[in-house]
């Protein structure tokens, strides 16, 4: 599932990676040395594999289209191949298209320049001052070949992009105009008249029906084995031994990276989970003991209240009374940790001590929904073991209340309790995004805020991965606690 | 009086016993609950009539001697352009409604909407967080700034621009019932349609010739090429475009796929010899309660994030269809659970027996006895789709930047901590909403299922 999402992201990593390398040059200048940095990146993330083991395609399709380097150019292929459902031809003419592009490069202006004004050279020429005269006598301007070529330049790369049959044909038009008016680019035009002789061919033998006939498509070398397994070519483990590739921020590793976040994040939902189930079994047990008392009415409004309070609303209320020089300052507004006084050498105590300030405004707004939640369940859960008959028979017993409701009856009503288990897990994960984001704590939650902003996938991949893990890991817990409550349960 | 009544209504009980009515009168006993519904009620009331209640464009305004109704023109032509005669010049001049500010022109008579602000339009005199207590300014007619009347007071402050807060919450109204509404709608197609079929045929009433259960598989697979990847071009496209045509290209994908599978389905029914013409069971409740399993095993949340982060365009209609597609997992459970139960009951036997279809007693005989339970989940499932909506426009991810909605007022709130009207107010809008929806829930539960009561 991450893997699918990672997969369609928009954007193109390699563009951005080779952003964050070298910090220079346009996104439309394609220098040899830019190309193959891209390139580089490419066989190191494994982009130039095809996503899955299969895959379903068009009879038309080629099966080697995820070699091309640029992805907007990939696209574009497809959808010419999907239009005239004629793979080889398209081929042929994005080759032509290649070459003709990268005659550009090699196009010397100075020697066209000097080409073209020898005529004129030769024709006034006599003496040493000859090559003053010929600037003079120029036929072209050293910036009218450049415009030229650059003219031309672009119109080669927007049909590098382009699919649609007239926007194709006008931009033709338009080269062979500029070719026609400048003949010194002769050496393009010829490689133009190839590109042109195999968009015809291209036009004349398309076969759209194969667009419609379906074929799989087997690979053994691909990026999602690469990505779960790893894969020893690039030196990547994959993620099943816990290595998430490189964030695209700042090229670090992600598993490093998440590990610290990891930490804090897991220390609040651990806590906020125990303290929740803490404070909500008593309070659960004492309103269904006194059912229909001030206390039961009272608790049950208030905890309907905390329950449909949205967490950042009560975050930024919290902030807004108990972190605010116009109100009250009892705790620090935002992060973790106070960086001057802060030493990472302190003991666990020290440490604990420095943090808790940070720590108690986040940990109830962790905590108070989830455990609203929970009372609620405590106390229908205990509403219904004390009205069964075992509960008569043991005070028929002539057993004192107290062990009538703790020992009797609790241990029926945790069962519901202990379900939801399961449930809490997923939510407190996902409420910690905007819990953190409000406390400013150096979390997963904060991070994945983060990593969406900067749109850096493996990271967000990297977390939705863990946090889907530590959900199955909620559900075995709650599993195992059930056959320890209820004994009838076993999973032999 | 009264016991006349109740014996009228008793009695007219005991002749024609509804479960509808039974419910009904259930929930009306519920006080919360119904009170709930009032408020819902109001709620919706002032979604549909946002346009009208807040709105900078008058309802009525005469000008120059001419009529004008610019808040009722502009909301079935947002861009309704008319021209005047200035008197003084004899010039035609062009008065397009929804830009025109209203409040600088000598309006002969005018009636204003109750709160005479746009929601995204900034009020210049009332920028940089005017708290509804503090002094407010207003341009009259005549050019000069003065204090503002009450009319034109914003009544719950302004924001950093000078927006209006009210204004803001009112049309956020609109926003977040909408997106409540459609998104559980989606999600009740999905949850109930195979809840139902999960339930109804368990792991081994559904059987096929195993020609059919082959063709299906084929026909799942054809119809996921010809639906998405053949057509994916025309999907990219679409959403190019517009968001509009780029759903409206994936739902005739949707079809052509659901249409493709049923179709080789259908075909599958004819008799095969040997081999393919023996029968097989389909595990359909299995497969069901595992992909169920799969989509719980990820945090909602996390996943719903990380979904809108990754579309290229952000916008509520997508907001929306994710939540939908990703919440489906408790109708289902819901409705699974209530037809394993009414499956054993006599009347489907009956049915059975009578050699009516699977389709016709699904939908027709059991479906409308399965699905209270399920109008419980969908209450609660509104409230958790409005709280999502609103952390998200709270962090800002997913909802456009220019969609003024409850969650981005709040998280403008928290950018500058005097503004306490930025955080209380559309806290309080959120809350009451969410509030509403869950007692309505509580007192659906109650009155729907008469065991829990007691």
């Amino acid at each position: 599932m991450a893997f699918v999402i990672s997969t369609n992201a928009p954007g193109d990593p390699v563009e951005r990676l080779s952003k964050s390398a070298s910090k220079e040059g346009a996104a439309n200048e394609q220098s040899a040395a830019t190309k193959k940095v891209k390139q580089d990146i490419r066989k190191r993330l494994g982009l130039d594999l095809p996503i899955f083991y299969v895959s379903l395609a068009a009879y038309a399709d080629c099966d080697t289209l995820h070699k091309i380097d640029d992805k907007a150019q990939q696209e574009n292929l497809l959808k010419l191949t999907r239009k005239y459902g004629n793979w080889q031809a398209v081929s042929r003419y994005y080759h032509a298209l290649n070459t003709l592009s990268e005659e550009h490069n090699i196009l010397d202006i100075e020697k066209i320049y000097m080409d073209n004004s020898a005529i004129s050279y030769k024709t006034i020429g006599e003496g040493d001052t000859a090559r003053i005269d010929t600037i003079i006598n120029a036929t072209y301007s050293k910036n009218e070949i450049n415009d030229a070529k650059n003219n031309s330049s672009f119109d080669v790369l927007s049909l590098l992009e382009s699919y649609n049959e007239p926007v194709i044909e006008s931009k033709i038009a338009s080269l062979e105009k500029i070719y026609r008016e400048y003949k010194f680019l002769k050496p393009l035009a010829d490689r133009f008249t190839v590109v042109k002789a195999s968009f015809i061919d291209l036009k004349q033998n398309a076969t759209p029906w194969k667009t419609y006939i379906p074929k799989l498509i087997f690979h053994w070398e691909n990026q999602y084995a690469n990505w779960l397994f790893g894969s020893k070519k690039r030196g990547t483990k994959g993620v099943l031994r816990g290595d998430f590739g490189t964030s695209y921020i700042d090229n670090q590793p992600v598993s490093d990276k998440i590990w610290q976040k990891f930490k804090v994040s897991f220390i609040f939902i651990f806590f906020s989970i125990i303290l929740a189930y803490l404070i909500s079994i008593p309070i659960g047990i004492y309103a269904a003991y006194k059912k229909d008392s001030a206390f039961d009415r009272g608790s049950s409004i208030l905890l309907f209240i905390f329950y449909s309070m949205p967490s950042f609303f009560i975050g930024t209320l919290l902030l807004y009374t108990f972190a605010n020089p116009d109100m009250l300052v009892w705790f620090p507004e935002s992060g973790w940790q106070d960086p001057s006084i802060y030493n990472e050498d302190w003991g666990l105590f020290k440490s604990m001590a420095h943090h808790w300030p940070y720590m108690i405004l986040p940990l109830f707004t962790y905590t108070y929904s989830s455990f609203a939640f929970l009372s609620r369940i405590m106390r229908v859960g205990m509403v219904d073991v004390m009205g069964q008959d075992f509960i008569r028979t043991a005070r028929a017993k002539g057993l004192n209340e107290k062990k009538v409701v703790l020992k009797h009856a609790l241990r029926n009503s945790l069962l519901p309790i202990i379900t939801v288990f399961a449930n809490i897990f997923p939510v407190a994960i996902g409420g910690s995004v905007i819990i953190e984001v409000i406390f400013t704590l150096p979390g997963m939650g904060l991070e994945t805020f983060n990593a969406i902003l900067n749109y850096d996938y493996p990271m967000i991949v990297a977390i939705f991965t863990i946090s889907g893990f530590l959900t199955v890991i909620g559900y075995l817990i709650a599993d195992i606690l059930y056959a320890v409550v209820d004994p009838r349960i076993s999973y032999s | 009086m009264g016991e006349k009544l109740n014996i009228k209504n008793t009695a007219s009980e005991k002749k024609d016993f509804s479960f509808k009515a039974y419910a009904w009168k259930q929930f009306k006993k519920n006080k919360s609950a119904i009170f709930s519904f009032y408020i819902l009620v109001f709620l919706v009331f002032i979604a549909i009539s946002a346009h009208f209640v807040a709105n900078d464009q008058p309802l009525y305004a005469k000008y120059r001697g001419n009529s004008y109704y610019p808040a009722f023109e502009t909301y079935f032509s947002p861009t309704k352009t008319d021209s005047t005669i200035n008197p003084e010049t004899g010039n035609w001049e062009k008065l397009q409604f929804d830009i025109t500010d209203w409040k600088q022109l000598k309006l002969e008579s005018v009636v204003w909407a109750p709160i005479p602000y746009s929601p995204s339009k900034p009020d210049r005199f009332n920028r940089e967080y005017v708290s509804p207590n503090a002094l407010q300014y207003y341009k009259n007619p005549d050019g000069k700034r003065v204090q503002a009347p009450t009319k034109f007071r914003h009544h719950m402050g302004t924001d950093a621009i000078g927006r209006d807060v009210l204004s803001g919450l009112i049309h956020g109204t609109k926003i977040s019932l909408t997106v409540g509404i459609i998104s559980m709608g989606i999600a009740a197609l999905i949850g109930i349609f195979l809840g139902a079929i999960a339930g109804f045929y368990g792991d081994t009433n559904l059987v096929w010739s195993r020609f059919r259960y082959y063709l299906t598989i084929l026909g799942v697979v054809l119809g996921f090429f010809y639906g998405f990847i053949a057509r994916n071009i025309a999907i990219s496209e679409g959403f190019n475009e517009s968001i509009g045509s780029g759903l409206l290209q994936l739902a005739i994908s949707l079809i052509v796929f659901i249409g493709v599978a049923v179709l080789l389905n259908y075909i599958g029914k004819v008799k095969a010899p040997g081999f393919l013409g023996k029968s097989k069971k389909i595990p359909i409740d299995s497969i069901i309660s595992r992909g169920i399993e799969i989509l719980n095993s990820m945090p909602r949340l996390l996943l719903i994030i990380t979904i809108s982060a990754i579309m290229k365009e952000r916008s509520l209609i997508m907001l929306m269809v994710i939540i939908g597609i990703t919440s489906w997992t408790g109708i289902a459970r819901f409705t699974r659970a209530e037809f394993l139960k009414i499956r054993e009951l006599e009347y489907l036997q009956a049915a059975k027996a009578l050699g009516y279809s699977s389709n016709r007693t699904i939908f027709k005989h059991a479906l409308p006895n399965g699905l209270a339970p399920v109008f419980v989940s969908i209450a609660f499932g509104i409230a958790s789709a409005i709280l999502i909506e609103s952390g998200l426009s709270f962090l800002g991810i997913g909802v456009p930047d220019d969609a003024v909605t409850w969650g981005s007022l709040l998280s403008l709130g928290r950018q500058q901590f005097e503004a306490w009207w930025l955080v209380m107010y559309p806290g309080a809008a959120i809350f009451i909403t969410i509030t509403v929806y869950n007692l309505i829930g509580e007192g659906l539960r109650d009155a729907l299922d008469p065991k829990l009561k007691q």
